[in-house]
């Protein structure tokens, strides 16, 4: 039952907040964040309660629309867990750096940043496939809002795009979930839409295929991989703070979160067919996302690149089809999350002093602001790798896992952390060392955004020291998807 | 009445049909060519008794009268029709001055 | 049955309080009759009862349909409150006239005869006639009221053509005799389903009959056109149906590459041509053309579900339609006209129209939660039951190009701006309709069993 009142808090927190927004704003705001705190001390405590979770923690399953055999179908393993302390964490500091800076129809703000993170939470906890198609397009309605009203200039443009790629892609995921349910009920005679229903469906190869492009289809524009990857650095640069922070930090994750639980134990013998040219794109979407981050000066287009080729490593990781690499993957998603979340909110603050996202334009904020260049530093350091902190573990483990399944790419590979370190260091050169063109105001961070930033140094550095927590809260959950590997059942 | 009924029955039930179909063509190529509404609403009418004709014939050919029914359903419902028709066509020639169906072009997509 | 009684004494007892001038007993009168009829058709559920030496037949279909008609024009008529008035000194004619066309509607998804199926189509045709052109000095009214009685007549010419040759080959006007002569492989036969499908299609504006549709809803008034857009095309779409699913079922090898090809044919004329509108009521007219195209795939799939297909659909696209079409009255009358940009900025002014247009164009689109995503995955899912992959995926990119169209005018909604804009004046009619079809959309996108149990 908490299941489902982690959705229904998000929600009704969501309507509350834009009621509310009409007497008080800033009760607005304070219902948003206390809606995400709960969510985040609900998740937590089902976390210490069971620190090492071993299959199904939770779970609930009513009937739905019980003449199709759809079920509202919710289940929390190890791997759903880590992803939702990840989304109400993030979600409690995307409430948090909108404090100031929008302004504009706060209520409504709140209303859509509430559901998004609502569909979010959907899609990581459900186990039934209607369902998972039903929270995944929950989230874009609101998510294009949050681009839309109050994002850069170019926003309807971004929004747009985001919608269309997304959507689109979506609808062949809807359309293979249809087929597949079909399938299975050709060959078992039961009609369901349950998750653990197609586990058990033998499917013959060919089909096997197709159904698993429609699924590969829309998560890897969400992640995105290489050709898929155009939307994002529009999304990612025109979106608000609060936006690129949801949508790098989990609506990403979404993407990677259903590589791992759909494509993989539902076709595991076509995803090996695919593996090489999964892999493939994951390495051209690291290096390929690295060479045009660098070439960026629009600050947050270049974190929105960093994205790209960090998601190559998630893509390199799933389809190398070992443990550790699944392991790698999953770190890599919390840690990517919150390291790029970071960028992107120092990304808002600088463009709150600034008021300008062009790097070339800054410079020598270092003396202004010393806080906020260190905290910038500490997360571009992650960004490259720096071993100590979250990101180091999530790659070196990715690439450690992917060394067997294919040597030459895992190499190429490698080679993305040189340009990581190359674009990262010029993110620091250009905007806190050098000349500074033009005075700015002098203003380190305020006591808010320590707030923000605190939780998240200590995340990714925690995350780099003690890795081993998180690696034994989706242990089980990851053994169990690299079982199916090649055809087991 | 035997006699009528032995005539038409003389008759193959092909030429009926050849022949409505015909009538309906001549109809639809009226629909479609005429200007004037006037002309277009007889090319109906036209399609419509090509109809009855053959409604007709078939309810003799099956010996069953609801094919006769139905051409006075057709009939009466016709003559509605028409009524409507001359009345919208009445109101457009007040309004216009013509009848001719290509002034009416205002609303393009 | 008793339902049909009620509902054409109701149009004729509202032409006598028009006759002697008791304008404001109007709406309250119809209102309560169309309540009424409701409420006995809903006691007819699961009789089955045959009427008229089995012309028509009350089944659970019939009664879905109607009361989903009836309601729909009450809905209507709540929205009518002080709008006829502005456009006519006769209101009385207005509530007659849509109550008749009610009653045909009625008859077209309860017939069990071919005779009925034509009376049905003839009396709602020729009230709306009258309806399309009841502006008599406006040109566009006119020109929409005759290009919709020739297009109409023009139809029915094919439609009882069709009739006189099936009667030909089965020799019966019933459809379960239809449905049991075993012609279905005569020459006659064949053409007279297809002379009855371009019928039809004229009817329901399946492409390549359609081009009347756009012009003839831009030239009615806004509620006619509204009118049409949900009632006719319901009752249309029901009639379709019944007819094919209870007479031709059998034969459905040979219709249906046909109704295949019609169905790809209108979603992408409808929905391309959508694409490059710019006024919004064209819009919704052309995106009233490809939801056509939509409904044809639950045809295709005879019966396997289709009915309740149909029915969850045009539940669906009945309460969006409404609030979409309710919404471009009143910003066309706010603002002069219903351009695309007359929108901008409507999120400001008035934040429960925005709402409530923005979720009426999602339920239009397909997005989920609301009722129209689980409409268009309902006829998706039938039409991959039956095999028809090709065309799902056909369906599904139409469904991506609907989405651009639809979202133009959340776009000019929420992220334009005008300066200049004030807020529209709502009365309580519209405040209750669009708050009841929130709710409903809302309603059926959360708990969709509701209505997808129903047939």
């Amino acid at each position: 039952m908490i299941l489902v009142w982690l959705i229904l808090i998000l929600l009704l927190g969501g309507l509350l907040s834009w009621l509310a927004s009409r007497w008080n704003v800033l009760l607005a705001r304070w219902i948003a964040l206390g809606a995400v705190a709960v969510n985040f001390v609900l998740t937590a405590g089902i976390w210490f309660g069971n620190p090492v979770p071993v299959g199904w923690v939770a779970e609930l399953d009513l009937e739905w629309i019980p003449r199709f055999g759809i079920h509202f179908h919710l289940a929390l393993d190890g791997l759903s867990l880590l992803m939702l302390l990840l989304t109400f964490f993030l979600g409690m500091l995307g409430v948090l750096c909108s404090w100031k800076e929008i302004s504009y129809r706060p209520g409504f703000f709140h209303f859509n940043l509430l559901w998004v993170l609502a569909g979010i939470t959907g899609v990581f906890l459900t186990m039934d496939l209607f369902l998972f198609y039903f929270f995944w397009e929950v989230m874009l309605i609101p998510m294009y809002f949050l681009i839309g009203i109050w994002g850069h200039a170019n926003r309807i443009y971004a929004a747009f795009k985001f919608f269309i790629f997304t959507q689109a892609s979506g609808l062949f995921m809807l359309l293979a979930i249809l087929s597949l349910y079909y399938v299975q009920a050709q060959q078992t005679g039961v009609y369901s839409f349950d998750y653990f229903d197609f586990l058990e469906t033998p499917l013959p190869f060919k089909t096997a295929q197709w159904l698993m492009f429609g699924f590969l289809i829309a998560f890897i524009v969400k992640l995105p991989a290489f050709p898929f990857h155009n939307w994002l650095p529009d999304a990612h640069g025109e979106a608000p703070t609060a936006g690129s922070l949801v949508l790098a930090g989990l609506l990403l994750k979404t993407g990677a979160y259903g590589l791992l639980r759909f494509v993989v134990p539902l076709f595991p013998e076509p995803a090996m067919a695919f593996a090489p040219w999964g892999m493939l794109m994951g390495v051209i979407g690291i290096l390929y996302g690295g060479k045009l981050a660098f070439a960026q000066n629009d600050l947050k287009r270049l974190i929105a690149y960093t994205s790209v080729s960090h998601m190559g490593f998630v893509m390199l990781g799933v389809f190398a089809f070992t443990e550790l690499a699944y392991q790698g993957v999953v770190m890599q998603m919390i840690t990517h999350g919150i390291s790029t979340g970071a960028l992107f909110l120092l990304a808002g603050m600088l463009y709150e002093r600034t008021h300008t996202r062009d790097i070339t334009r800054m410079g020598g904020l270092w003396k202004s602001s010393p806080a906020l260049g260190a905290a910038m530093m500490v997360f571009v350091m992650a960004s490259l790798g720096l071993p100590g902190l979250g990101n180091f573990i999530a790659e070196f483990l990715t690439l450690n896992g992917s060394w067997p399944a294919n040597r030459l790419l895992t190499a190429l590979a490698a080679v993305g952390l040189v340009i990581a370190t190359v674009y990262s260091l010029r993110i620091m050169q250009k905007v806190f060392f050098g000349p500074m063109p033009q005075t700015w105001p002098a203003a380190d961070l305020k006591p808010r955004e320590y707030l923000i930033m605190i939780p998240l140094i200590a995340a990714i550095i925690w995350l780099g020291l003690f890795p081993q927590k998180t690696i034994e809260t989706s242990g089980h959950a990851v053994t169990e998807i690299s079982l199916k590997k090649g055809g087991s059942r | 009445m035997e006699d009528t009924l032995q005539t038409i029955q003389s008759i193959p039930l092909e030429h009926y049909i050849w022949f409505s179909t015909a009538l309906f063509i001549v109809g639809v190529i009226g629909v479609l060519t005429r200007r004037n509404a006037i002309i277009i609403l007889m090319s109906v009418e036209l399609m419509l008794n090509a109809v009855n004709l053959l409604l007709a014939a078939f309810s003799v050919h099956h010996g069953d009268p609801s094919g006769q029914v139905f051409v006075f359903f057709i009939m009466a419902v016709a003559a509605a029709e028409v009524a409507v028709g001359l009345a919208i066509i009445v109101m457009i020639y007040r309004n216009t001055g013509s009848v001719d169906i290509d002034i009416m072009n205002k609303l393009k997509w | 049955m008793t339902s049909l009684i009620i509902v054409s004494v109701l149009a004729v007892a509202v032409l006598y309080l028009g006759l002697f001038k008791y304008k404001t007993a109007l709406l309250p009168v119809s209102v309560t009759g169309l309540l009424a009829a409701a409420a006995m058709a809903a006691m007819d559920w699961d009789l089955e009862k045959m009427y008229f030496s089995e012309m028509m037949l009350f089944d659970n279909y019939a009664v879905a349909f109607s009361i989903l008609l009836i309601l729909t024009t009450l809905l209507i008529f709540g929205l009518s409150r002080n709008y006829f008035e502005k456009i006519s000194n006769n209101v009385a004619e207005y509530y007659a006239l849509m109550l008749f066309a009610l009653a045909g509607g009625v008859v077209m998804v309860s017939f069990h005869n071919l005779a009925m199926l034509f009376i049905g189509i003839e009396i709602l045709s020729i009230s709306l006639y009258v309806l399309a052109g009841i502006r008599r000095k406006d040109p566009a009214s006119n020109e929409a009221s005759l290009k919709y009685f020739l297009m109409g007549a023009f139809a029915t010419g094919f439609l009882l053509f069709g009739t006189a040759l099936i009667y030909g080959a089965t020799g019966s006007f019933n459809l379960a005799a239809i449905a049991s002569s075993g012609a279905f492989e005569s020459a006659l036969f064949r053409a007279g389903v297809l002379l009855m499908m371009v019928g039809l299609s004229f009817k329901v504006s399946v492409a390549p009959f359609h081009t009347w549709t756009p012009d003839v809803y831009e030239g009615s008034p806004g509620l006619i056109a509204m009118f049409m857009a949900t009632v006719v095309k319901t009752a249309g779409f029901a009639a379709f149906l019944r007819l094919f699913l209870m007479a031709f079922a059998e034969a459905s090898a040979f219709w249906a590459i046909t109704v295949a090809i019609l169905c790809i044919l209108t979603l992408f004329a409808g929905n391309i041509t959508a694409v490059f509108q710019d006024r919004f009521k064209r819009l919704l007219a052309w995106s009233s053309v490809s939801h056509a195209g939509y409904l044809l795939l639950a045809i295709l799939a005879v019966g396997f579900s289709a009915s309740s297909a149909v029915l969850v659909y045009t539940i669906a696209y009945s309460l969006a339609s409404v609030a979409a079409f309710g919404i471009m009255i009143l910003v066309s009358r706010a603002r002069g006209n219903d351009h695309l940009d007359s929108f901008n900025g409507l999120a400001r002014t008035n934040p429960f129209l925005a709402f409530t247009l923005t979720l009426a164009v999602c339920s239009l689109a397909g997005i989920p939660l609301t009722a129209g995503f689980f409409g268009k995955f309902y006829v998706f899912k039938v039409a991959l039951a039956q095999g028809y992959t090709w065309l799902v995926v056909l369906a599904v990119i139409n469904a991506m190009i609907g989405i651009y169209y639809y979202f133009k005018v959340i776009i000019a909604m929420y992220m334009k701006e005008n300066a200049n804009a004030v807020a529209i004046q709502l009365n309580p009619g519209f405040r209750l309709v669009l708050s009841i079809v929130v709710f409903l959309i809302f309603l059926f996108g959360i708990f969709p069993g509701l209505i997808a149990n129903i047939l």
